[in-house]
């Protein structure tokens, strides 16, 4: 076999020869689940299918697509990261008082608010490389400590008057586009550069593929590992900046469930619980299904209860998918 | 193996966090313990003892409903107040009240933490022939306690509606926007809302759904809700907060003019917006009022008087006109 | 219907997506003999057993068991025809004892469902003495050996009234003695007449025990006969349908300067002052049995549980290894002995299975990787070391055994290490990989590259070895060249 067979083979799909229904849905199934569902609500309600509601649709779901590539990167090692709800309030709270008109330049407020957001990840991942700890654990930990923080620092409170540069990050727009989406927008084109296209990646696919092989292999595992819940936490903490400046307060309960959203997201774009797989169009992806569900459901008013019902039916397919996938291995 | 290697996980800490969270209420207990005895055998038998659990020192509001208690103690003889905080977690209130029963406290003032359990907490306080005044939190069953003082949540969402009606000149098109399924303020407010709706013809609910008490989601919804095509003269929330997350969805899309919006809570925030009129109609739950009315009973209570069933502290509706009045209530 | 055959396969066919793993198989195995299937990895030898244990259910054919047709939806089923089958790996509760192993889903209770404990252990107690099989039965299964592990299943078929068993690839990780013992296991289910399919890749074993040969290649039937019709050389070339002259392909090469030399390497409890050196072209071989420490020295040599004494000495110059990646620093590699739990990175491609040890290579200077060069890089090395993937984005979990080692040994060779250590390089692979490795092998020391091997196969280590350590419980216990180096050599050596 040469280079230009196996070049050639490539593009033919491999052995797996034509494209069969199962090897479609296998690959592209929750795109299919996307576009099936958009069909379904613009037959059901007219105003689905606008501009206007698509981008609000993405707005809406930047804030929890941006944690859920964070989640993404950590699910991959076979981690899970539960302390990014908790890190946005964190977040919120400490860049509101920084963002009061007049006081701090932006950029101070911005570097401040990830700066927050990268520490609580490398506490994250050092607990977890350096002493052998469950991520689960780990983060359950920060979890209940930065909320916890959070409420310290305010008492309780919300914080208001913000700066309207600062609010510009969330509520305005460029060439048309809300700023938001934007921000979503880099931070899945950077992720996916670093996940696919780097070492940092392709490490973290081997220390999710196989951990003991990957230190063989001549990886510092703890060194990424505790690169991996700084980008994690740094994602957070961009959620939280742009949460912040999008209800322009800074709140202590802001972000509450946002994890699990955020890891719905992932799963249900196929990123394995068992480690290995997972990629940021999927993650994108199966935020979009989340949003598309909730805005779709909201339209049609739909009761709230029901929602929640529909909602969980769907995370749980996605997982039984993934399971069936990962079984045929 | 690794899915049950997380499940074992999950178990086992979950087992940890209830023994850590025993733990920590024990530890509380035990501070809170040393001043009561000290007083009770100062005084003999004519002191009074009264353990006060609330759910969370670190919230604003119930900072004030204690404040009022604490008010009204001083100006009582003869009567001690434990004050325990619960940090929201329902499991360490009954910790606490057991504590309470042990040590044989005169009466209990509770605000309960989770409206479920507060059941069985009134349950054991009775068993223990300690009256329980339950304070802010209306459940099923709280006919038990010997007293219930608050606000009719019903009666917010009255208020809040008729006041909406009023300025809609009874009749348009009505959205609410409820909080946390299944806790009682939203059930309630809610219902409040319907009752008053259902009195006019001309009005009715064009949407209705859940943003779980968060600006956030409140401005997600109704965004969604904006484009849903519907035309909205009023949004009705269950809470400030997200009131205030749909008036700034829908200053976004240019279309808050000519709407009305409606909250509860009457929050620094939101006075800030009655005040610059964005945000027209919000409810006050009087906090003071409800600290002091509590104390009071307990204390009747606890020297064996007759007590009121229900004590109703009365709501205040607060609009652009008397809004000053409040925002100097926050300071 | 012949009333000969307990178990008859017609026609078999069996396909997954994208491939056919079983074409119109057949099998016919007699009552109370040890049927060998033979077969290079990927042959469906694999698929085959698992739908005689139901695992699977075949696309077309019939199977008829005792002169009955039989459809068999789940393992259940065919546990109660009394089929039983020893996998390749065991799949035990390890945190339970032998007793509550050996009876898993079938407990014997009392009323309400309360176990019964005590007649348990008794009832396991009569059945290994009636195996003749020393094993406590209040043990907890994770402590046993795995020979002791695989006496356990084995009993566990017998109490079931098992007429027949499966034996996956059973002395693929059991030492020499147990594989005598086991043997004798089955020469007495045997004698019981129970029937018995053995799987193996191993030629001796086959032609000492079993009666009659299946062979498949590439899912279809090649043949079947009796044992004593073949001899190994007619077996291989039934095996792969060509001739192989020399099995283990072994070329002259110019021996240089010391590349690696190891002084008194110690590590409590696991081996003891083991010293030795290996040049540019050489090929040491490690011999030993399973558990002579031969696998730790190795692994304290690269890193991953450094060692509490001696010297390691890289081209004659001190090195402190304390992970793998100083190992690597100083221009090693190693090819581990588990495949699947510490070399291969099951549900990534063949491409990043391959770059992972030489990543820095591969990067423009924004340190994002040269896809092009990655793809020329992996290409040549699927063409160079005839790995058989459709694609360098094929999962390697999807590829057979010998052709996932060949990818691992591409990743090292990418690294393009001074000196590479081989544990066990062609446990569990097909003969034509083997064979392939074998002659990688002999190529990368005419290189200059000096290669350490550690295996469990004495032919391959004489096959391949210049030198010859041999090391039993946890010691060097001498040193042979490759001229005087023999079968009874070594083991004297062992058992001296």
């Amino acid at each position: 076999m040469n280079e230009s067979t196996v070049v050639t083979e490539q593009k033919l799909g491999g052995r797996s020869g034509p494209f069969t229904l199962a090897s479609l849905l296998s690959r592209y199934g929750m795109l299919l689940v996307l576009i099936a569902l958009m069909i379904l609500m613009s037959l059901l309600t007219p105003t689905f299918l606008t501009a206007d509601n698509l981008l609000n649709i993405v707005r809406q779901m930047s804030v929890v697509g941006i944690v859920a590539i964070g989640v993404t990167f950590v699910i991959i090692t076979t981690g899970i990261d539960l302390s990014s709800g908790s890190v946005i309030a964190l977040v919120s709270v400490v860049v509101a008082t920084l963002a009061h008109p007049g006081e701090y330049p932006l950029v101070l407020t911005i570097l401040a608010g990830l700066g927050i957001g990268v520490l609580t990840g490398l506490i994250n991942g050092t607990i977890i490389a350096k002493g052998k700890i469950a991520p689960f654990i780990v983060t359950l930990g920060m979890m209940t400590a930065a909320r916890g923080a959070a409420l310290l620092y305010t008492g309780g409170r919300p914080i208001g008057n913000l700066s309207d540069s600062f609010r510009f990050i969330g509520q305005g727009s460029l060439l048309g586009i809300p700023v938001p989406i934007l921000i979503f927008l880099f931070v899945g084109v950077v992720s996916y550069l670093l996940l696919n296209k780097t070492k940092f990646g392709k490490y973290i696919y081997a220390i999710g593929g196989n951990e003991q092989a990957a230190r063989i292999a001549g990886i510092n595992v703890d060194k990424y590992k505790i690169m991996l819940y700084a980008y994690a936490g740094l994602l957070s903490s961009v959620a939280g900046i742009i949460l912040t400046s999008r209800i322009a307060s800074g709140q202590p309960t802001a972000g509450t469930m946002y994890e699990l959203d955020a890891i719905a997201a992932a799963v249900i774009g196929g990123t394995s619980l068992a480690g290995g797989i997972g990629t940021i169009g999927g993650t994108i992806i199966g935020a979009l299904i989340i949003g598309v569900m909730n805005n779709g459901l909201d339209l049609l008013n739909v009761s709230s209860y029901w929602q929640q019902i529909l909602k969980g039916a769907i995370i749980t397919t996605a997982v039984l998918i993934d399971s069936r996938k990962n079984r045929r291995k | 193996m690794k899915k049950t290697m997380f499940s074992a996980l999950l178990a086992s800490l979950i087992c940890l966090a209830l023994v850590v969270a025993g733990c920590a209420s024990k530890g509380g207990n035990a501070e809170s313990q040393a001043p009561a005895q000290a007083s009770g055998s100062e005084s003999g038998g004519g002191q009074i003892h009264i353990g006060a659990a609330l759910p969370d020192f670190s919230d604003k509001w119930l900072s004030y409903l204690q404040e009022g208690m604490e008010k009204y103690q001083k100006t009582q003889d003869g009567v001690n107040v434990t004050y325990v905080d619960a940090q929201n977690d329902a499991s360490k209130q009954l910790a606490q009240i057991e504590t309470f029963i042990s040590q044989k406290v005169d009466a209990i003032v509770m605000v309960p933490v989770d409206t479920v359990s507060a059941v069985d907490i009134v349950d054991r306080a009775n068993k223990a022939n300690i009256p329980i005044v339950v304070v802010n939190r209306w459940f099923e069953g709280v006919d038990k306690a010997a007293s219930y003082v608050g606000s009719e949540s019903i009666t917010a969402g009255v208020m809040q509606m008729e006041e909406v009606a009023k300025l809609l000149g009874g009749k348009g098109n009505i959205a609410i926007m409820t909080g946390q399924l299944g806790q009682e303020a939203q059930i309630k407010r809610t219902e409040g809302n319907k009752q008053v709706i259902g009195k006019y013809p001309d009005m009715s609910i064009v949407l209705e759904g859940t943003a779980s008490w968060d600006r956030a989601k409140g401005m997600a919804l109704m965004e969604n809700w904006l484009n849903s095509g519907k035309k909205i003269d009023a949004v009705v929330s269950n809470n400030d907060e997200m009131a205030i997350g749909a008036i700034m969805a829908a200053e976004a899309a240019n279309k808050a003019d000519g709407m009305i919006f409606a909250g509860v809570d009457a929050t620094p925030d939101a006075l800030e917006y009655v005040k610059s009129g964005k945000l027209q109609v919000t409810v006050f739950q009087n906090a003071d009022g409800q600290g002091k009315s509590g104390l009071e009973t307990a204390i009747k209570a606890a020297r064996g008087e007759q007590v009121e069933k229900n004590v109703y502290v009365p709501y205040e509706l607060v609009t652009k006109d008397n809004v000053d009045e409040y925002v100097k209530k926050w300071e | 219907m012949n009333p000969d055959y307990i178990l008859e396969l017609t026609n078999i066919t069996k396909e997954f997506p994208g491939v056919k793993a079983l074409d119109n198989i057949q099998l016919k195995v007699r009552k109370g003999t040890v049927h060998a299937l033979m077969g290079e990895n990927g042959a469906g030898k694999s698929t085959l057993m698992k739908i005689i244990f139901g695992i699977y259910t075949p696309d077309r054919g019939t199977i008829k068991y005792k002169g009955e047709e039989v459809k068999l939806s789940g393992s259940k089923d065919a546990l109660r025809l009394g089929i039983s089958m020893i996998h390749q790996e065991l799949t035990p509760v390890p945190e339970m004892t032998v007793a509550e192993n050996l009876f898993l889903g079938r407990e014997p209770t009392k009323s309400f469902g309360w176990i019964r404990k005590k007649k348990m252990v008794e009832d396991a107690r009569k059945l290994f003495d009636s195996l003749k099989i020393d094993i406590d039965p209040n043990a907890r299964m994770a402590d046993l050996s795995i020979a002791n592990m695989q006496m356990v299943e084995i009993a566990a078929a017998v109490s079931r009234n098992a007429d027949l068993i499966i034996m996956d690839e059973p002395t693929s990780a059991i030492t020499e003695r147990e594989v005598e013992r086991l043997f004798g296991m089955i020469a007495s289910l045997k004698a019981k007449g129970v029937t018995i399919i053995y799987i193996s890749h191993k030629m001796d074993e086959i032609f000492r025990i079993c009666d009659e040969i299946t062979v498949f290649r590439d899912g279809q039937f090649v043949g079947s006969k009796p044992a004593g019709e073949l001899n190994p050389e007619s077996l291989i070339q039934m095996m792969v349908g060509r001739e192989i002259k020399q099995v283990f392909h072994k070329d002259e090469a110019p021996i240089g300067e010391v590349l690696l030399s190891v002084k008194n390497l110690t590590r409590k409890g696991k081996f003891r002052k083991v010293s030795f050196e290996v040049r540019s072209g050489e090929i040491l071989g490690i011999a030993g049995l399973m558990g002579s420490g031969r696998t730790e020295v190795v692994e304290s040599l690269f890193g991953i549980v450094p060692p509490d004494e001696g010297e390691i000495f890289v081209k004659n110059e001190r090195a402190h290894i304390r992970s793998p990646q100083d190992a690597i620093r100083y221009k090693m590699g190693l090819l581990t002995e588990d495949r699947k739990a510490t070399g291969a990175f099951l549900p990534l491609s063949v491409k990043d299975n391959m770059i992972v040890s030489s990543i820095d290579g591969y990067l423009n200077r924004a340190g994002l990787l040269k896809g092009r060069l990655v793809n020329d890089m992996c290409g040549a090395f699927v063409e160079r070391l005839n790995i058989k993937t459709p694609s360098l984005n094929q999962q390697i979990g999807r590829l057979s055994g010998g052709n996932q080692q060949k990818v691992l040994l591409a990743r090292w060779l990418l690294s393009n290490p001074d000196v590479l250590i081989l544990d066990e390089p062609t446990r569990g692979i097909d003969v034509g990989a083997k064979a392939e490795i074998h002659k990688l092998m002999s190529r990368l020391a005419k290189t200059g590259k000096a290669i350490v091997m550690v295996s469990s196969e004495l032919p391959e280590i004489l096959g391949m070895s210049d030198r010859i350590v041999v090391m039993h419980e946890g010691e060097k216990k001498g040193e042979l060249t490759r001229a005087e180096a023999s079968q009874e050599k070594i083991m004297e050596l062992v058992y001296r």
